[in-house]
């Protein structure tokens, strides 16, 4: 385990230092010049070169990359053009109400898609079985804005149930959950319907393998053949293909923080390259990829643990 | 090994036949052929100008003498919808024709070449370890906002899925005794994948840009809405969405009925998608 482990650590290290690279490079392609912007309107030419000097700016290309890995290591990732704040300061804000929406959108969707997949392999082929995977397919082709803005006409405007603009808080507050009930319901809904397919077919493989037909035979009752024996061995592919849908998760993460106010990453990214704030679309766009890097490691490690053959072919 | 009842090959006499049976495929078919059909004649058949604006009848609901109403300028809903359809099919479109041209390409060389199969399937694994909206929100951020934006987004996005498949496919019939043989006729590597390979792996690639298309459209659709794509004045699906958010509560319609055109779009792409893979390959269908 432990040299599969640094193997797959191995290979995700030069992923990330290409994402920094990338980074990097895209402070070089943009218009604008940071010494100008830090420096204000009104500061002279020799105002602005001091500024060059002190970021840096006019050592070769090398340098400065050095330059940007150190600051990086320090958690510096500049400042913000449009409101002076540290890049890392709005980031740090940001990140627990991301996590927390993806949350929300988790804990309802993946146990509620494994237990339509279950019932529709268990029936596999009768009318329950076609009307959960109509709605499936239904449900991955719905785009996350449009139940998210129907959500908030009807739930939250016509008959005023439940907050839809920002957070209310923190989770273990009642306005806290009441605000993530809509962004958590608008998230999840677009999950189920994978988790559900994926769990179909998970499950059907799994019905039909031999110790399933062994623990029929034993005259273990259906309910514990399908949950203890069906069920228990297909999660571990569903398991890590959810892991490996977290990206889809995120695209959806930045339209509902969007729609809903939700002062999450997602958004931040967005308002960060519409208002042509590069430092901070740099550093959002840098996080998120780090913690793609990170989120599909722990999920390869995971599956490694789950299923012995991943790690030993 | 006999070479004949293989799982990946040509449509097989029949498949048509279970494509028409299945009522959603039938529907579905008829429903994506007849918005190709309204998008490449969008100049002829929208009702009014979609740019046009109507000061005095702005927010009009739908129904009345403008059929799905008007947005907030006053705009015919209707007409911008069937140029949103020709925008968004367009971006779909030439992001799958791209993207998955390349990913094709990589996946015939890392098929066909041993060697460099690992190397560029690693490559691959490094593209699709990252979402798609993130190659989006990055394009946005060096190039600006806007439609080429996207389209460039969406076929990075394409190019490692299209690699897997092709290649998955590729190998399958690269086993075949009729590859061997061309082989042994002193066949060029290019005329053996252009005659023998691709022809044979045309129906995963086809089942597969089925399927991508209609997420390559949920996915811009939604780059669109946050912004990142089409911009204003251009009428695209999404990007109208997002501007009738404004009016929600004053005037519905004008953001749920270009959802609505999306989630139809993408819809009829996924049914079509999981009939031709069920008519296809027969094995799949339990």
């Amino acid at each position: 385990m432990g040299r599969y482990a640094l193997q797959r650590i191995a290979l995700a290290a030069p992923v990330l230092l290409g994402v920094l690279l990338i980074g990097f490079l895209l402070m070089q392609v943009v218009p604008t010049d940071p010494a100008t912007v830090r420096a204000g309107p009104q500061a002279t030419a020799e105002v602005v070169a001091a500024i060059r000097t002190e970021l840096g700016l006019d050592a070769p290309i090398w340098r400065q990359f050095l330059l940007y890995m150190s600051r990086l290591a320090q958690g510096d990732l500049g400042v913000s053009i449009i409101n002076n704040v540290p890049v890392t300061q709005e980031l740090s804000a940001t990140m627990g109400p991301t996590l927390e929406l993806m949350a929300a959108a988790l804990v309802w969707s993946i146990p509620l898609g494994i237990f339509l997949g279950t019932l529709a392999a268990y029936w596999r082929g009768s009318w329950l079985d076609r009307i959960i995977m109509a709605v499936s397919v239904a449900g991955v082709s719905l785009p996350v804005f449009f139940l998210g803005l129907v959500l908030i006409w009807i739930v939250g405007f016509q008959y005023q149930l439940l907050p839809f603009t920002g957070r209310g808080g923190p989770l273990w507050t009642l306005d806290g959950i009441l605000a993530v009930i809509l962004p958590a319901l608008t998230l999840g809904g677009v999950f189920v319907g994978p988790v559900a397919r994926m769990t179909r077919t998970a499950v059907v493989d799994s019905l039909t393998a031999d110790h399933v037909r062994t623990a029929r035979a034993k005259g273990l009752s259906e309910y514990r053949v399908v949950l203890r024996h069906a069920l228990r061995n297909a999660l571990i592919p569903v398991v890590t293909l959810i892991g490996l849908q977290i990206g889809f998760l995120l695209g959806g993460a930045v339209v509902t923080e969007t729609i809903f106010s939700w002062p999450g990453v997602g958004r931040l990214a967005v308002g960060a390259i519409l208002s042509a704030d590069f430092p901070m679309a740099q550093g959002t766009i840098i996080v998120l990829s780090a913690g793609f890097i990170v989120i599909n490691l722990v999920v390869d490690l995971l599956y490694a643990v789950l299923d012995p053959r991943v790690r030993l072919s | 090994m006999s070479g004949l009842n293989q799982p990946v090959s040509l449509p097989r006499p029949g498949t048509w036949r279970m494509l028409v049976r299945d009522p959603g495929a039938g529907l579905s078919a008829g429903f994506v052929g007849l918005m190709l059909l309204a998008a490449l004649l969008a100049p002829w058949i929208a009702p009014r100008d979609p740019f046009a604006t109507d000061l005095m009848a702005i927010m009009q609901p739908p129904g009345g003498e403008y059929l799905w109403g008007t947005d907030g300028q006053g705009r015919d809903i209707l007409s911008r919808c069937i140029y949103g359809l020709q925008v968004t099919l367009f971006m779909g479109l030439v992001s799958l024709i791209v993207g998955g041209g390349l990913g094709a390409a990589v996946g015939f060389a890392a098929a066909f070449y041993r060697r460099l199969d690992g190397l560029l399937m690693r490559l691959m694994d490094i593209l699709l370890s990252f979402p798609a909206i993130l190659f989006g929100l990055a394009l946005a951020a060096i190039f600006g906002p806007g439609l080429t934006s996207v389209i460039i987004a969406l076929s990075i996005a394409t190019v490692p899925l299209m690699a897997r498949i092709v290649r998955g496919a590729a190998l399958v019939v690269m086993g075949q005794d009729y590859i061997e043989a061309a082989r042994a006729t002193g066949m060029s590597d290019a005329r053996l994948v252009w005659r023998h390979v691709a022809p044979n792996c045309l129906s995963p690639i086809f089942v597969f840009s089925t399927l991508r298309l209609g997420q390559v459209i949920l996915l811009g659709s939604a780059l669109s809405f946050l912004g990142l794509g089409a911009q204003a004045p251009t009428a695209e699906l999404g990007a109208m969405a997002a501007q009738g958010r404004n009016f929600l509560f004053i005037a519905p319609h004008i953001s749920v009925i270009p959802s609505i055109a999306i989630f139809a779009v993408v819809l009829a792409f996924n049914v079509l998608g999981d009939a031709l893979r069920d008519a296809l390959d027969p094995r799949l269908r339990l």
